[in-house]
């Protein structure tokens, strides 16, 4: 005879299997054939070769391998640009097809997140043209910035469920001679990376087993359309979403719980432009400081431009106060590299980070003052003309091993 | 050929009373029921008091069942199941399985009474960690503990010092498509705080509530008892998170009162989780092919929307939580209105 407690403890022991045939919200992808079926719209399928993922309510989502068209983010290209080339370095180990598009525009999400000077029918029309444009090339949209992708789902089901709007987009696309199109899938880069990570720890050179390193979760990625979000039995129960835990896991490194995980990093979705203050405070006191006053990590890893900026480039600000920070931040894709070996300067461009990264180098055992050094000799060639700047072939080659 | 025989589905408290009032009324009942005893959800989740009037409620079951077994014009078949019906009002061919045996059943009318099921906490309200934690517990785990007076973390065994109620838990939350009210969460959480305070009075004990709702005589039976006699407190807040503190849990939200965010440290959480369709409400208004609204529940009301009962096909209606969130005082009246609509239509045509 079995107690209440033990009867509790049993039906918590078990994996939470979702059914999508009682998920509590329509699936906005059906609604999108149905449009197609009325000529309304053009849905961009997701290409052959992809891996189907479980999202929080049990439906399935299909992530693209390759032929990918990469919808890059502003905030990468000018803060953290090691971000991005660590995305295109991990798709060129595995050899695969993508484009690098430049006519790609802004999402311009921001302006949309801080109130700015935009309207519905402006946001759907920069969306709709980027998608028009990956559209034309026949490779499919993996965007590269939480922010941009929350946004774009925002924007997705404003453009599904409004005809007045779809019409209004069509009037703005006509005169650039473009179609509408939505893709099938709204696609983050931290899913591919997340149907990746087996793939990226076969190709594993560097030993992360001594690393303890904290999770944070992109509010515009799993928190603004939640039912997009990945989520697995196998990591945290599936209570949360599985995507950077899982992968930082599969490459060996401790994942540490944190009493305010579910916080937003402090950027917000306004508060950086108008109350930066309260941002710095924000991401400093309910997000760094907990984490190290709790488990102390080695790092910190995020999936979004927005939140590795603010938790790296806040900390100065309370170091400058003697307060108790000093955990690098960095991006799974970043960190993805790092462990197969991409040069620390040349790829993952550890240099732009603020808070001190270097113990975390030595820590995995990378001669990261070696590195420098060349990098220092790169950039003397540049100076003095020799080269007109960093390629991929000078990237391409893995060369950390500390396996 | 008609038929006077009314079936009604489903064993819980409106099914038993439909049944009992219908044989009452001088009508023949079959009443199938899925599992293998009557008693609906207040047997198998094992409730310990009944809101209100403080009943045991295997008691008032027991008492209930009884009623409808010891009644000669009811016949009562266990783990049964309709596998489809055809025909129309005071005709109706029904086809069951029953013990395994398939059978077809002529019926006048018939009277759903499949119920409800209780939210999952996992399956879209994943942040307050249910099934991460131990010492998170729904509503109907408390009620459990309540019944064998024995309240403990599940995690150290030990008697929970804090534990806070957090009401709204698949209920009234747009985002996953529950807008609705469950109706009966904010008094079984009050009448489950009194309880705790009397069989742990060195407890300290907390609601966090979008707004009380407290039907009727709820407000004075429960309510202000709760809050004068047993000192339980309620705070006006959504509780966003539960996180682990050491080997506390980490409940935060805001204080809508003082209009600030808060941390409170607490042994025990109580997700007070509301009413969703139950598989089998979901499953026989397809056999039946009666409407449901927009949140899997069987539609009631008729055309003008007071005839609570009705479903969409002349001949069949609902009673109890298979028409949506209802407490037993609904569900027992609900139960007596169909069963007099039932009978009534079954004379009608054989008439």
């Amino acid at each position: 005879m079995t107690t209440t407690v033990e009867e509790i403890l049993e039906r918590k022991s078990h994996a939470v299997i979702r059914d999508p045939e009682v998920a509590p919200i329509v699936d906005l992808r059906e609604e999108l054939f149905e449009l197609e079926a009325r000529g309304e719209v053009i849905v961009q399928r997701v290409p052959e070769n992809h891996v189907e993922v479980t999202t929080k309510f049990g439906r399935k989502k299909k992530i693209p391998i390759d032929h990918t068209w990469h919808h890059k983010s502003c905030g990468q290209c000018g803060h953290i640009p090691g971000y991005t080339s660590s995305i295109f370095w991990l798709h060129r180990q595995f050899d695969l097809d993508y484009l690098d598009p430049k006519d790609q525009t802004s999402c311009t999400g921001w302006n949309y997140y801080a109130s700015g000077a935009s309207n519905a029918t402006a946001q759907a029309a920069v969306m709709s043209r980027n998608f028009a444009a990956a559209y034309e090339t026949g490779y499919f949209p993996m965007i590269h910035c939480g922010t941009s992708y929350g946004h774009y789902k925002e924007v997705r089901e404003q453009l599904i469920h409004h005809k007045g709007l779809r019409d209004e987009v069509r009037r703005v696309l006509d005169k650039m001679g473009k179609p509408l199109v939505i893709p099938e899938e709204l696609v983050h880069y931290s899913e591919w990376i997340h149907v990746m990570r087996k793939r990226i720890a076969e190709k594993q050179t560097v030993d992360m087993s001594a690393i303890t390193a904290t999770v944070h979760p992109a509010c515009h990625y799993y928190k603004i359309v939640v039912e997009d979000a990945i989520y697995d039995p196998e990591i945290y129960g599936g209570q949360r979403m599985a995507t950077v835990t899982a992968t930082l896991q599969a490459l060996g490194m401790n994942v540490a719980d944190y009493s305010t995980w579910y916080d937003c990093c402090g950027f917000g979705f306004r508060h950086i432009l108008v109350q930066r203050d309260f941002t710095r405070s924000f991401a400093n006191l309910r997000k760094i400081e907990v984490m190290k006053n709790e488990v102390n990590p080695d790092v910190t890893v995020t999936h979004d431009t927005g939140c590795v900026t603010t938790l790296d480039k806040s900390q100065f600000a309370a170091k400058a106060h003697d307060r108790k920070v000093g955990i690098p931040v960095l991006s799974d894709a970043q960190v993805s590299a790092l462990a197969m070996g991409a040069h620390p300067f040349r790829v993952v461009q550890m240099h732009w980070h603020s808070t001190d990264w270097r113990p975390f180098m030595d820590k995995l055992g990378v001669d990261w003052q070696k590195y420098w050094d060349e990098f220092q000799g790169d950039l003397e060639l540049i100076r003095s003309g020799q080269k007109a700047g960093i390629t991929w072939e000078d990237a391409d080659k893995p060369v950390v091993n500390v396996a | 050929m008609s038929s006077n025989k009314i079936l009604v589905i489903g064993g819980g408290p409106a099914g038993l009373e439909a049944a009992r009032s219908v044989a009452e009324l001088g009508g023949e009942v079959i009443l199938l029921e899925k599992r293998e005893r009557l008693g609906g959800t207040p047997d198998r989740e094992n409730y310990a008091k009944l809101t209100h009037h403080w009943r045991d409620a295997s008691e008032a079951m027991a008492e209930l069942a009884a009623s409808v077994t010891s009644s000669a014009r009811v016949e009562v078949k266990y783990n049964a199941e309709v596998k489809g019906m055809s025909g129309s009002a005071g005709n109706f061919n029904v086809e069951i399985e029953a013990g395994g045996v398939a059978e077809s059943l002529n019926v006048g009318a018939v009277i759903v009474a499949t119920g409800f099921q209780h939210f999952d906490p996992g399956r879209a309200t994943q942040q307050y960690n249910y099934y991460t934690f131990p010492d998170v517990v729904t509503l109907t785990d408390l009620e459990k503990m309540l019944k064998d007076h024995h309240v403990v973390r599940p995690s150290n065994g030990e008697a929970p010092k804090k534990i806070a109620f957090i009401q709204c838990v698949g209920s009234r939350d747009r985002r996953i498509g529950n807008e609705y009210c469950s109706k009966v969460c904010c008094g079984i959480a009050s009448k489950q705080a009194i309880e705790l305070r009397e069989l742990l009075p060195d407890s300290k004990v907390m609601i966090f509530y979008i707004d009380m709702r407290m039907y009727g005589y709820w407000e004075n039976e429960i309510y202000w008892p709760a809050q004068e006699k047993y000192k339980v407190n309620y705070v006006k807040g959504v509780i966003s998170e539960v996180l682990k503190k050491g080997d506390q849990l980490l409940i935060r939200g805001e204080d809508t009162t003082m209009g600030r965010p808060m941390e409170v440290t607490m042994d025990m959480v109580v997700l007070s989780i509301g009413m969703e369709p139950s598989a089998g409400t979901r499953a026989i208004a397809q056999t039946l092919g009666v409407k449901q609204n927009k949140y899997g529940f069987i539609e009631a009301g008729g055309e003008g929307g007071l005839d609570t009962v009705a479903t969409s096909a002349p001949g069949v209606f609902v009673a109890g939580a298979a028409a949506g969130p209802a407490d037993l005082n609904d569900s027992i009246s609900m139960a007596g209105l169909a069963a007099a609509r039932a009978v009534a239509a079954a004379q009608k045509v054989a008439a």
